[in-house]
Formats: structure tokens, sequence, C-alpha cells
């Protein structure tokens, strides 16, 4: 077990030593600020003028992989936690220095490296933010196909560490599923690397056991990335379909077909009906707030975008994301958009909502689910996209279209589908400004096969619906399965209340996904949220997990306490010693 | 424990008829197959050689008779799982099948094709193997362009650890719950656990299938020509290169059948695309503009159902390859002519196939043969001498050989196998 104090003189000392003065601070507004991610339940005590629990005794800059071992090697010797840091937009609370000790900021380690044409590989550094490696990559040509709503704010490191995944990842896949190789700092203080096609490798694939470790056996310095070529083509249309179920049979046949559209989502009635609340022209947001839209739809002329100087014209095509919406990053928290309307419901407030849908319940979640359920019965809202080289994309999203109407869904044109893309940033910058008054809104996001999908939307809408109002879409649809996203608000009277109701509904959320064989998280990762389920997630096969924090970080002081791997390795070994 | 006490339990586990005392020389220590017929009868056995400190070594198919000897020196248990071949679930809506690890690749399209599913577009003769084995072992080419690496098909896996413990790792399309833990199994050749049953992604038959060959100037061309299609995200069912001389000794009966010539540095390239009609029609026709684009043309299509129909067992005896080389696409053509030279300078001829295309690159089959027309494949001393310059020729133009491992790993491995079998007994002699 790490030590719970050093002395912060000679800590300084050493860190100094190491990296200059300048990338080392011990001071309190620092301290502070990277004592925690973008996990609600620590915005509820923000917001509630609480001091952080944990504090690490020191933030240290790095900028070069040696500098890493050297932190390493000193926090063994001090017995010190490492708590890696990427952009600090997790949502489970995966930095929280539980034990105190150095948070490793990696924002400085941002070197980009292309590798030869051929390759469509790209050796990056953990600390770029996804957003430019995003833009740099397009400047060549490339993707690497990663759209997390927190694009602007997170860091390839972080997506790395956690198992992230884009709102592409029907077509890209997961990062996990992009990896070529990865250069690590283990807890042992040694630079390793992963890559080599890996398949002429003997051994276990090291890659697939360090992606998704959370900083827990190592830090990720820099990886190698597969990269697809820039889409030539971009195809959104919107559908509508009578039910969640007649939904999910039409994405399963397409995907099944061997279709891969790069996205589908499915929004629930619920979902579908918030979303219709008071609906500004979506042609006018994607020229409000957008890119505007030139021959490369979502990537075109971007004169006011405010983020880079732009080439000049003959250059091809810039690569530019929309930026994110205004209205939505103005911290009023003027409850607008889908988030408000939600939290307005769990408040009580009827601002904007339709009368029929809140005079009724208000205060009691599991009433006003069941109401919603039937004013809701209006059809679920799909959008659908595609995009890669054109003749193919071309080929395939008629393929698409075709399939799904056969399968009933309705075409709402493409209009529909383009409102998505304007806005698909959005929703992240929310999140802050909206916790007041005891008020949250948080997301879970759960997966499992088709087989038990239903099962799995119906058992955890009930456990999350005894707490909350609540809603759902599916999302990041695969040909064996599919993620649902749940988005939930609820609203205690203090803050005591509030994080009891909070508890509850992640805890009744996941134990509903488990029992009915999903997985607890397909994208946010576990952090210290969901570490109390990593048992029941996993069950005797936490022993291989504990068998690689043994071997990678045998000292225990790679960011201890985190994904269930802090309790359980006590009770394992008192199990050994029972044995014996 | 005496031997045959220990036959005796190892009797009480699986009954007699599955128990085999296997002979041994004189000296060594005794050695048992016993062929489980159950999981838990696997967790019984592994748990019995833990409590003695007996060698457990998973066999498959058995066809690596070569690993075994490595744990001579001490008792040891060859677990055989061909009785574990059932099928324990097919889940024909999210298109995946758990499966005994002792049933076949071959096996498992049997229960499949019936209900127009199929494993996928894998090289055939990966299918041969046992499940348990493809996935305890990781060797190149056991992937397939259209549906990636075979360790991507894999959402679960069930295994026996070294106590006696099963897992069984989640299944579900993605996660995002900590490392893949599956992962340690899959390429763990049985040093980590054993693994019983296996749950793989499958895949409907492909609507339409359709085969094309091309000829191309040069071996540069055709590799140039496969480069560009896949940049384009075409996904064919199976893509391969010949160089004019293996072309001739693969599909000499066809070449002439056709009257397709190859002048001596010319290459063919033959492609089969699947998928819903559109999309197959779509990927032929794009191989096709890109084998133009390098100064190709297409050739008769005879040859392309030639090949598709020979692969993976080649009933006209063709030598196997004299040794293969993992390569990513920048360096393909400078290992292919590399090795060209190498064989030149030992006064030899190598002769190639380029196939098993996939993220990572592609495999290279180089042939060495000797000199003139009518080549015939070098052996003995000859052969040696040859692919020993021509395998450093590779490695030196950026290929990677067959059996590479990341020896910076060793030391973690170690203390992995340390964490999970204490007492060592997890084929002790793999991976080292």
């Amino acid at each position: 077990m790490p030590r719970a104090h050093v002395d912060p003189d000679r800590l300084r000392r050493d860190l100094e030593s190491l990296l200059g003065a300048r990338r080392v601070s011990m001071r309190e507004g620092d301290l502070d600020t990277y004592a925690r991610d973008m996990w609600p339940r620590l915005l509820l005590a923000r917001r509630d003028g609480r001091p952080p629990d944990h504090l690490p005794f020191a933030v240290v800059w790095p900028e070069h992989p040696r500098e890493l071992v050297a932190l390493v090697k000193l926090a063994r010797a001090l017995r010190v936690p490492i708590i890696p840091y990427g952009g600090g937009s997790g949502v489970c609370g995966g930095v929280v220095p539980v034990h105190g000790g150095i948070t490793v900021d990696l924002k400085r380690m941002t070197a980009i490296r292309a590798v030869s044409r051929d390759e469509l590989v790209v050796d990056v550094e953990a600390g770029v933010n996804g957003e430019r490696f995003e833009r740099e990559l397009r400047r060549r040509g490339y993707t690497f196909g990663n759209f997390p709503s927190s694009i602007y704010c997170s860091t390839v490191g972080g997506w790395l560490a956690t198992r992230a995944a884009g709102q592409l990842s029907t077509k890209y896949g997961k990062v996990e599923d992009r990896v070529a190789g990865l250069t690590v700092v283990t807890g042992r203080g040694e630079l390793v690397e992963t890559d080599g096609p890996s398949r002429a490798m003997h051994g276990p694939d090291w890659t697939q056991l360090l992606l998704g470790s959370e900083g827990t056996l190592g830090i990720i310095a820099s990886a190698r990335l597969r990269l697809a070529p820039a889409p030539q083509l971009e195809v959104y249309r919107g559908f509508e379909v009578d039910s969640v179920a007649q939904g999910c049979e039409a994405i399963r046949r397409v995907l099944q077909r061997g279709l891969r559209p790069a996205v589908v989502r499915l929004y629930d009635e619920f979902d579908t009906f918030i979303n219709s609340l008071g609906k500004r022209a979506p042609t006018g947001d994607a020229a409000a707030h957008g890119a505007p839209r030139g021959a490369t739809p979502g990537y075109g002329a971007p004169h006011d975008d405010g983020l880079a100087p732009l080439p000049a014209p003959g250059e091809g095509a810039l690569p530019v994301l929309p930026r994110p919406d205004p209205a939505a990053s103005d911290g009023g928290g003027d409850d607008d958009g889908v988030i408000g309307k939600l939290l307005a419901l769990a408040r009580g407030k009827k601002r904007g909502l339709r009368q029929e849908a809140i005079g009724l319940a208000l205060g009691n979640a599991r009433l006003l689910n069941r109401v919603a359920d039937r004013v809701a019965r209006r059809g679920c809202r799909m959008v659908i996209g595609l995009e890669g080289s054109r003749i193919r994309t071309e080929v395939e999203a008629a393929l698409v279209f075709a399939e799904l109407a056969h399968a009933g869904a309705r075409d709402t044109g493409e209009v529909a589908g383009r409102a998505w893309l304007a806005h698909r940033y959005a929703v992240s910058y929310r999140m802050s400004p909206t916790f007041r008054d005891g008020a949250f809104v948080d997301t879970m996001e759960v997966a499992s096969t088709w087989e038990r999908l239903q099962d799995l939307y119906h058992s955890v809408r009930e456990a999350i619906g005894r707490h909350a109002v609540v809603m759902a879409h599916f999302s990041h649809a695969y040909p064996d399965g599919c993620s649902i996203y749940f988005t939930f608000a609820a609203h205690g009277d203090d803050l005591a209340e509030a994080r009891r109701l909070y508890d509850a509904i992640w805890r009744d959320g996941l134990e509903a996904a488990t029992r009915v064989g999903g997985t607890i998280s397909h994208h946010h990762g576990v952090g210290l949220l969901k570490a109390p389920y990593m048992t029941g997630e996993h069950r005797e096969a936490m022993s291989v997990l504990h068998a690689l924090k043994r071997s990678l970080d045998p000292d225990d002081i790679m960011n201890p306490g985190k994904l269930g791997l802090g309790a359980p390795r006590a009770a394992d070994a008192a199990a050994k010693g029972g044995r014996a | 424990m005496p031997a045959e006490a220990f036959t005796r339990e190892l009797a009480a586990r699986v009954g007699d008829a599955n128990v085999q005392t296997l002979p041994v020389a004189a000296g060594d220590p005794p050695a048992w197959q016993v062929s489980p017929g159950a999981a838990a009868e696997v967790a019984e056995i592994v748990r019995l050689c833990d409590r003695d400190g007996v060698a457990v070594l998973p066999v498959g198919s058995g066809a690596r008779p070569t690993r075994w000897r490595s744990a001579v020196g001490r008792q040891r248990v060859h677990v055989a799982l061909r009785r574990m071949d059932h099928v324990v679930h097919l889940d024909e809506t999210s298109l995946l099948v758990h499966v005994q690890a002792g049933l076949t690749g071959a096996g498992l399209e049997k229960v499949l094709a019936p209900r127009g599913l199929s494993i996928g577009d894998y090289p055939a003769t990966m299918l041969g193997s046992t499940i348990g084995g493809m996935i305890a072992v990781r060797t190149p080419g056991k992937s397939s362009v259209r549906h990636g690496f075979l360790e991507d098909a894999v959402l679960g896996v069930s295994a026996v650890l070294a106590d006696g413990r099963t897992i069984h790792t989640r299944v579900a399309p993605r996660r995002s719950t900590g490392p893949d833990l599956s992962r340690a199994l899959c390429g763990s050749e049985g040093t980590l656990g054993v693994i019983t049953s296996v749950v793989l992604r499958i895949h409907r038959r492909a609507e339409s299938r359709l085969v094309a060959a091309f000829r191309l100037p040069t071996c540069d061309a055709a590799l140039a020509a496969a480069h560009l299609s896949l940049r384009e995200e075409v996904k064919p069912a199976g893509l391969r290169i010949y160089d004019a001389a293996e072309a001739r000794a693969h599909l000499g009966a066809e070449l002439q059948q056709t009257g397709v010539t190859l002048d001596d540095g010319a290459a063919l390239l033959l492609v089969a695309t699947a998928g819903p009609t559109d999309l197959a029609v779509c990927d032929r026709d794009i191989v096709a503009s890109a084998v133009l684009a390098e100064g190709g043309e297409a050739v008769d299509t005879r040859l392309g159902e030639a090949w598709w129909k020979l692969r993976g067992g080649d009933p006209r005896e063709v030598p196997p390859p004299s040794f293969q080389v993992t390569v990513t696409p920048s360096r393909q053509r400078a290992v292919y002519h590399a090795v060209g030279g190498a064989a030149r300078a030992v006064g030899a001829v190598s002769r190639a196939h380029v196939s098993r295309f996939d993220a990572d690159g592609a495999v290279l089959f180089f042939t060495l043969v000797t000199p003139g027309p009518g080549g015939r494949p070098l052996d003995g001393a000859r052969l040696e001498e040859a692919r020993a310059a021509c395998e450093e020729a590779a490695r030196g133009a950026g290929g990677w050989l067959l059996g590479s491992r990341s020896v910076q790993f060793d030391p973690y491995l170690a203390a992995l196998r340390a964490a999970l079998d204490p007492r060592g007994i997890m084929n002790p002699g793999a991976l080292v």
C-alpha cells in the first residue's frame, strides 16, 4: 500500500531535480484543479462549495518518455502513487488521487509523427488533444475516426487508457480496435513497446492488456494508431420507427448484411419526445453553429471557425470540425437543450414543457417515467450516417437505406440526419452549469449482444426509473450487439440526499445490467464510479486482472484504488493465506 | 505419488477409457494423456496436477508435437480436448457461437453451413485446427481482410487456471471495463490457463461472391494495386499475388488451359469479393481500376476460380513454402527484392506469393528452388543455407519472421505466470 503522506519539501526537491521548477507545481489552485475530472458526483460537491476529498501532493508536466521513467522510479522509491492525467474529461473519477500522489499531466507530450503513407498508421504522443490530432490527420488526408463528444477536451492517451469510443464507432470501431502498438512506462519504471506486427509475435497481446488499464498498470506515453483515408463523402439521413424494438431489429439487419454505416443512433420514445420539445429548425441550427457545409459536408469552408489559420484556396478541403455549440458552453446554465429539459422535468419546472408531460407526477420519477411512456408513443427517431470513399459509400448508403425501409423504417430526410451532425459535440459542455440546488444529470452506457439487448434496455431503464427521469438512445451498434446510452436526471434536497440518490441510481442500474448479461461500461471506463461493480462484471476473471497488476505494478503505485483493484486485492491475499 | 496411483486418480475423474499412459524413454518421468469430456473435468485434472506439481500441456489437434518435448524432465499430463467438440450455444440473433475448445474450424463450419452461416472468410488452412488451438497460439495469417484478426472475433473465453478455478470473461460486443482479459488467454499457449470454450463472432454467408484475375507487369505493380484498392476500403474475402514463377508452379495447368502467358517479371493478382451483390461488384470494380492504374489488365476469370477452389488444401501437392515473412505495406517490395537477391547470391531462386492481407500488412511466402526452367525445390543442407541467407535478408529489409517475440515483455510474462501459476505447472516449456 502506498504511503498517504510524504515530506512535501523533499518531494518538491526531488521532482524539481527531474523536471525543473517550472514543470512542478504544489500550488493550492493546481492541486485543487487536478483533484477531479468531470465525474458528476464530484461536480455535485463542487457546486455545493465543498473542497475535494482528495488532493494530489504535486502536479508535474513531463515532456519526454524518459522523464516519465524517472518519475515512476522516483515514485517507486518514495512509495508515492502516480496518477496519469490527460484532458480531465473523464466521467468516472478515474483521476481522483484517493491515496494522494503525483499527478502526471501528459498534455506537454504532443508530438505527432506520420509514418510512411502506405502504412496507414501514425505515431502520436499521449498528451495530444483529440481535436488537434484529428485536425492534423485531416490536413494530411487521413482520419483516426474517433469522435467522442469530448473531442475538444480529451487526449489521445486518455482515449487509450479508458478504451474510449467515438460517435462513428460502427465503422471505425472503438479506439482499442485501432491500435497497432503502445509505448508504455510500466509501474516498474521501465519503458516498453508493444509494437511490431502483433500477429507475428508469440505470447499474449500486451497491447490489448494495457488498453483500458486506466493508469493502473503504467503510463501510456505514445501509441502507433491505425488510420483510414479521410472520407470523400458523407451521407446522413433521418428515419423514424414505431418502437425501440422495431428500430433495433432494423439496425441489426443492416449490420448483419455486412453493411457498415459510420453511425446509427436510435432514440427511445421519451428521448425522441424530449428532443421534439421547442425544436428549432434544424437547418437554422446548422447555419448558426456548425461549420458551413461545402462540397465536403461536415468539413467545409471554415472562415469563422476560430480554430486555426487556414491554408490557401486550392490546398484542398480543410479538415475542420464543427466548433462546440456556443449556447452549450456559455456557462449560463440556461437549461437549454435536451439535458436542460430533462433537468426541468426532474426539478419540476414547467418552463418550455408541454403541460401534459409535466402536469402530473412532478418529483415522482417512477410515475413520471410511466406518464412519459404514454405521452411519448409517437415513434422513435433514428439517425444514420455513412462516410468513406465516394463510390463505395454511395453504393453502401443505397443498400442501407433500402434495408431500413424494408424493415419498416420511414425516411425523414437528409435534414433530420444533418441536424444531429451539427450538434454532436454540444452535450458535454452543458453538464457543469446545470448542476444546481442538488439537481444532477448523468449518463450510463451499457452494452450487450442483440439477443439480450431488449432485456437490457427494459431492466436498466426500470432500475434507473425508480429514482430518476430517464431516457435512452441506442448508439454504437455492431453486428453482434449494441450499446445503450441512458441519460437521467434527478434532484435531491441537499448534497447528502443528492449523493444518496446518485449512488442508488448507479447501484441499481449497473446491477440490472450485470444481471441480464450486459457489460457495465461500453466506453466511459470504470474509475471510482464503477469500481465496486467490477467483481460482478468479471467474477473469477478478476484474478487475471490482479495478476496483471502484480506483474506490471508490483508496488501498487499506479493510480491505486481504481478499476476495482483496491480493496479486493487485500481480500485476495487473505484468501491465498487461508489456503496455504 | 506412484504413477499407478496417479493413473487411478486421473481415471476417477475422466473414466478409464480416457486415460492413456504415454510411452516414455527409460528413466524419464511418466506421462499421461487424458481426454476430458467437460470443462469441469478439465478443472479437476488441473487441480490434481497442481496438487502434485505435475505439468499440464493442452493438446488441440496435436499438430505441434515438438512443443511437448520441452516438458520432459518432469511428470506431465497432456490434456487432449478432442472430446470437447460441441457447440454449446448458437445465437443466430447476435451471430455468435459458443463452442467448446476441441471443435475444429472445419467441424464448426459443418454446423454453420446448413444454416447459411459461416465462421467467415479466414484462410482455409486455419480451419483444420481446433478453435482452442487457433486462439491459444498466435501466428500470422489468422486474419481476414473482410473480418479482421481472428482474435477480434473472440468475444469471450472460458478457461481453467492453474489453481483449478474456471473463469468466463464477460461477453459483450465491446467493453470499457479494464483490459480485455480474454486477450491474456489468447496467444498464451496454455501457460496461463487451459481454454475450454470460446464465444466467437460468425457471419451470414455472403449473398454474392465474385472472383477476378489480373495480370500486372511487375510484382511491385501488383502490390501497389492491392494497397491502392485497400485504401479505397475494399473488403475482399480473399486477395493473393503470385509472381510469375510461383503462378506457374501453383496454377500451371490453368495458365495453359486459359492461354494466359506471364513474362518472367510479371505477376498475377487474384481477388474474391463478397457481400451484398452491389457491394461485391463495387469492390471488384475498384480492384480492377487500381490494376488498370498500375498498368495491368484483367485476364481469364477461370484463373481466379481455380485459385479460390484450391485455397487451403491443394491436392496437387505444391511443395510447402520454405519460409514466410510478415511485412508491413511499405516494406513489402523491399523484402521481396531483398530475398530474391539473397537467393541469387547463394545460387538459388526464390519465388513468392503474397496473401493474408490485414491491418498489419501481409504475409510473403517464399519457396526456394534450383535455377533454370522447372526449378526443383531445394532440400537438405542446401535449403538450410539458402533459407538462412534469405531470412536474414528479409529481416534486414524490415520483415518479421515467424515466431518473433517481444523480449521486453519476458519478465512481465514470467511475473504474470508466477502470479497465476505459482507452482509452474501450466505448459512450463512454452514461451520461454
